[in-house]
């Protein structure tokens, strides 16, 4: 046998590379393999391992101390019967929901107005610059700029008593605030992308409009965002993932507090299993979080590799 | 597209008006930090600092609040992270491109995994791994996951970088006796200073910012991360938490000014 597949070789020899068999192949490329080594093993033990762990732990009652007990679906059966986690789920939709409108609408508004200012390069750095400091840090100073000896001190003076209260500690309100904080660090990210994404549009059809006679609002409408689709499409996908997965704002904000009332479930998982030490719940918030997201990253991944190719 | 001179100087105004309500917060900030708690706590928000109580403020955030040493942490996981999930990524990065193995795209995604999941996923499973292996609460298993968690976006950027480059360079290369890793080290690694730089600051960064991990991984003051240790300051010394808030965001304003010239190069690659 050995002597026909050495004249194979000979006869068809740039098919025999692909014929080759998984031994071959690793016999004479092994050296390939170990520059893909480190990056695997890190990925593979911290990541890939975890992963599994978290879904095997999900379906064990497990406090971190004792051995974990096995209880099927239990935990997941209790998570959708537990009030707290509805609320959580309902504050988890109102940040995918409003971070659509807030990530998408203004930052676009606030590119289109920056492309026609006089200055649009310092405007670009001021909107950005919130962007350059951590959420926890970002966090700290609204949270102590809205407490109650920031600006309620300034409605008290202007004699409307009613808004003077910590608002953080006003549940279902307090939600809204920390998106409103999100907002102001986050818009700038988005804001360069329209932006370069604008100044990337070909001005052909832009000047062949306006020759036509195109006012300003059916330009944009008509021409310019039409052709600004593919940012859009970038920037939604983006903004949506990373929606669901805010904590260090609302960690140092409210702690998800008060009564559980500005929990989402980024916060809800991490409460579960550090503070309460629900090991196996927390899991399965953790699971249900990621089925969540990776039909999310689904889309995402989906236009990311084919703007790719 | 032309814009009116008068629409330009209605938009110039009500973008100057935004920008001032932007930037207020860190004004505030600022101005906080040369206040006495009890001014702070007496006065008006908006008040002009009467005394300069800077240095007092930064003692404080020093001896009470450990501040400056948990910076030192944090710069100490946030480099060595980056620096080798650099160095993974750009050894991964250019096999998954141009070298010759089995199975490109699925290592390719394997890699990329890291970045798909919710990183929640991960905390319980690597706390009960660090804590049998004594790696909990060390500087040791702080570099090493910050290390791991950066790898796969470094990965992504690079590799998206480096199949852009022809094969026709390293043919030749190959030719005139160079190895592989003299290529990587040689030949592509110079071509791709722009990009290295920009993952390099990015991944900083994010390490630097990072509260989540930090929060969990570490419990003594001497291994916890700057984030952690001003989530755990409190709001009882409020000019000594906004100082320590601006001191703990001095790096990654040093980088935003320094990228901010190169934005949009810097997007490109990032954002692809």
């Amino acid at each position: 046998m050995a002597v026909s597949t050495d004249t194979a070789v000979l006869v068809r020899k740039p098919a025999a590379e692909k014929k080759e068999t998984l031994g071959q192949h690793l016999r004479r490329h092994w050296k390939n393999y170990l520059y893909l080594a480190p990056a695997v093993i890190f990925v593979g033990v911290f990541f890939v391992t975890s992963i599994v762990y978290t879904v095997y732990l999900s379906f064990f009652e497990a406090d971190g101390f004792s051995e974990p007990v096995f209880v099927g679906l239990r935990n997941y059966i209790t998570l959708f019967g537990d009030s707290n986690f509805r609320i959580s789920v309902m504050n988890t939709i109102i940040w995918v929901v409003c971070s659509f409108i807030i990530s998408v609408v203004i930052p676009l508004l606030l590119a289109i107005l920056i492309s026609r200012s006089a200055r649009p390069s310092i405007f670009k750095n001021i909107f950005y610059f919130p962007n350059a400091i951590s959420q926890t840090v970002g966090g700290l100073i609204i949270k102590i700029m809205i407490g109650l000896y920031g600006i309620p001190q300034l409605f008290g003076l202007l004699g409307w008593d009613w808004l003077v209260r910590d608002w953080l500690a006003v549940p279902y309100v307090n939600t809204f605030l920390i998106i409103l904080a999100g907002m102001w660090q986050g818009v700038g990210l988005n804001m360069i992308l329209f932006i370069v994404g604008i100044n990337n549009i070909d001005s052909s059809p832009i000047e062949a409009a306006s020759i036509e006679g195109a006012g300003t609002f059916q330009m944009y409408s008509k021409v310019i965002l039409p052709l600004l689709k593919p940012t859009f499409l970038v920037v939604f996908l983006m903004s949506l993932v990373n929606s669901f997965k805010v904590f260090d704002s609302i960690w140092v904000m409210t702690k998800g507090g008060p009564y559980r009332s500005s929990e989402t479930l980024a916060l809800t998982m991490y409460e579960e299993s550090f503070i309460r030490n629900k090991i196996g719940l927390g899991s399965a918030v953790a699971v249900v979080l990621t089925i969540v997201i990776i039909i999310v990253s689904y889309f995402n991944l989906k236009n990311t590799f084919r703007t790719d190719s | 597209m032309r814009t009116k001179r008068s629409t330009k100087v209605v938009i110039t105004c009500i973008l100057s008006l935004l920008s001032l309500i932007w930037i207020s917060p860190v004004v505030f900030a600022l101005f906080s930090g040369f206040k006495s708690k009890q001014e702070y706590n007496l006065g008006n928000f908006w008040d002009l600092p009467q005394q300069n109580l800077l240095l007092e403020n930064i003692d404080y955030i020093n001896k009470n609040a450990d501040l400056f040493l948990s910076m030192g942490n944090s710069f100490l996981y946030a480099f060595l992270g980056a620096f080798f999930a650099v160095a993974m990524a750009l050894l991964a990065a250019f096999a998954i491109s141009h070298l010759e193995i089995r199975g490109r795209m699925g290592w390719f995604m394997f890699i990329y995994s890291g970045t798909i999941f919710p990183f929640q996923i991960y905390l319980i499973p690597v706390f009960r791994g660090y804590s049998k292996l004594g790696l909990y609460n060390t500087r040791l298993g702080m570099v090493l996951f910050y290390s791991a968690i950066c790898v796969p976006f470094c990965m992504f950027v690079l590799r998206n970088f480096f199949i852009g480059i022809s094969r026709e360079i390293m043919e030749s290369a190959r030719i005139d006796g160079a190895n592989d890793f003299q290529i990587l080290t040689r030949i592509l690694l110079p071509m791709a200073t722009a990009p290295v730089a920009v993952v390099f600051l990015t991944q900083f960064s994010w390490a630097w910012n990072d509260l989540m991990f930090g929060l969990t991984f570490t419990k003594s003051v001497e291994v916890r991360t700057v984030m952690t240790t001003l989530s755990l300051m409190g709001d009882n010394n409020v000019p000594a938490l906004m100082l320590a808030c601006l001191c703990a965001s001095v790096p990654t304003l040093l980088f935003f000014s320094f990228l901010q010239k190169k934005f949009e190069t810097g997007f490109v690659y990032t954002s692809k």
